[in-house]
């Protein structure tokens, strides 16, 4: 048998020297956080909703997400279709958005705005996604509703 | 689009932790990995119906902060890969405030409330 390669001390560390240089620097999202953001269908058209506004009352984000999954316009949304929303938001996508820091979320109000990683975010939706998620895109913009009715 | 066997209560069922508090089971509602429900929803609506408030009420703590409701789909709802489901086997529990909830891996979410004596958690 071959002899053990000598382990150096860095290594025994759990972070090599060479990795640790070779990080971002904080405040730019890394490639993993970006499709786990990306990861889930709502989390997404979220997103999408903040190139129309950069601020949104949670209920009215999930009255428009709910439209959009039901094919139907906003005013057709039921209260049961849009709690349910509501509820998935609240309890899991917006928690997953804030650590990630794509939006914030004030709690008294419950209204998101995009935070400091949201136009990084964006920018890669564009990139891996413009065809495939164009309808979504273009219905969080809100112009679908208007060509519907 | 939920159904209707989400409200079958079930008051016998009762199991203990080792915390030796006796929990009741208050309710249950059924996932499905297929439908349009998520998992998170399923979960705070079955909370919300044990403790007989509105699931817009249920607000402190979020759930994400209290377990990692991905992790639970992709070890019990997983895709099938390469032909191959993987689906695993089991029961996660996991407590949110005073109630005990378990996901079991054929969907079934069973919420427990306590009936004990250490109802407080200090003697």
């Amino acid at each position: 048998m071959a002899e053990e390669p000598e382990v150096s001390e860095e290594i025994t560390t759990g972070v090599p020297i060479a990795a640790q240089s070779q990080r971002p620097p904080p405040d730019i999202l890394e490639i993993e956080p970006v499709y786990e953001v990306l990861g889930h269908s709502r989390r997404r058209y979220l997103c999408y909703t903040l190139v129309e506004s950069t601020e949104w009352s949670l209920a009215d984000l999930a009255t428009k997400i709910a439209a959009w999954e039901n094919d139907i316009p906003e005013h057709a949304v039921e209260t049961t279709q849009q709690k349910k929303v509501y509820v998935s938001l609240y309890h899991a996508h917006v928690p997953k958005l804030v650590e990630e820091g794509v939006v914030t979320f004030d709690e008294a109000t419950e209204t998101i705005t995009a935070g400091q990683h949201a136009e990084q975010v964006l920018a890669a939706l564009e990139g891996i996604g413009a065809s495939l998620d164009s309808q979504q895109e273009t219905h969080a913009r809100g112009e679908m509703n208007e060509q519907e009715s | 689009m939920s159904k209707r066997v989400d409200d079958e209560i079930m008051n016998e069922e009762e199991t203990t932790t080792e915390t030796d508090r006796h929990w009741s089971q208050v309710t249950q509602r059924h996932y499905d990995p297929d439908g349009t429900e998520e998992l998170t929803t399923v979960i705070v609506y079955a909370i919300a119906e044990a403790r007989g408030v509105s699931p817009m009420e249920l607000k402190s703590p979020p759930l994400y902060e209290v377990v990692d409701v991905p992790a639970i789909e992709n070890t019990f709802f997983g895709p099938d890969v390469a032909g191959d489901s993987r689906r695993g086997i089991g029961t996660v529990e996991f407590q949110y405030t005073n109630s005990l909830v378990q996901v079991e891996s054929d969907g079934w979410v069973h919420v427990y409330e306590s009936t004990g004596p250490d109802d407080s958690g200090l003697d």
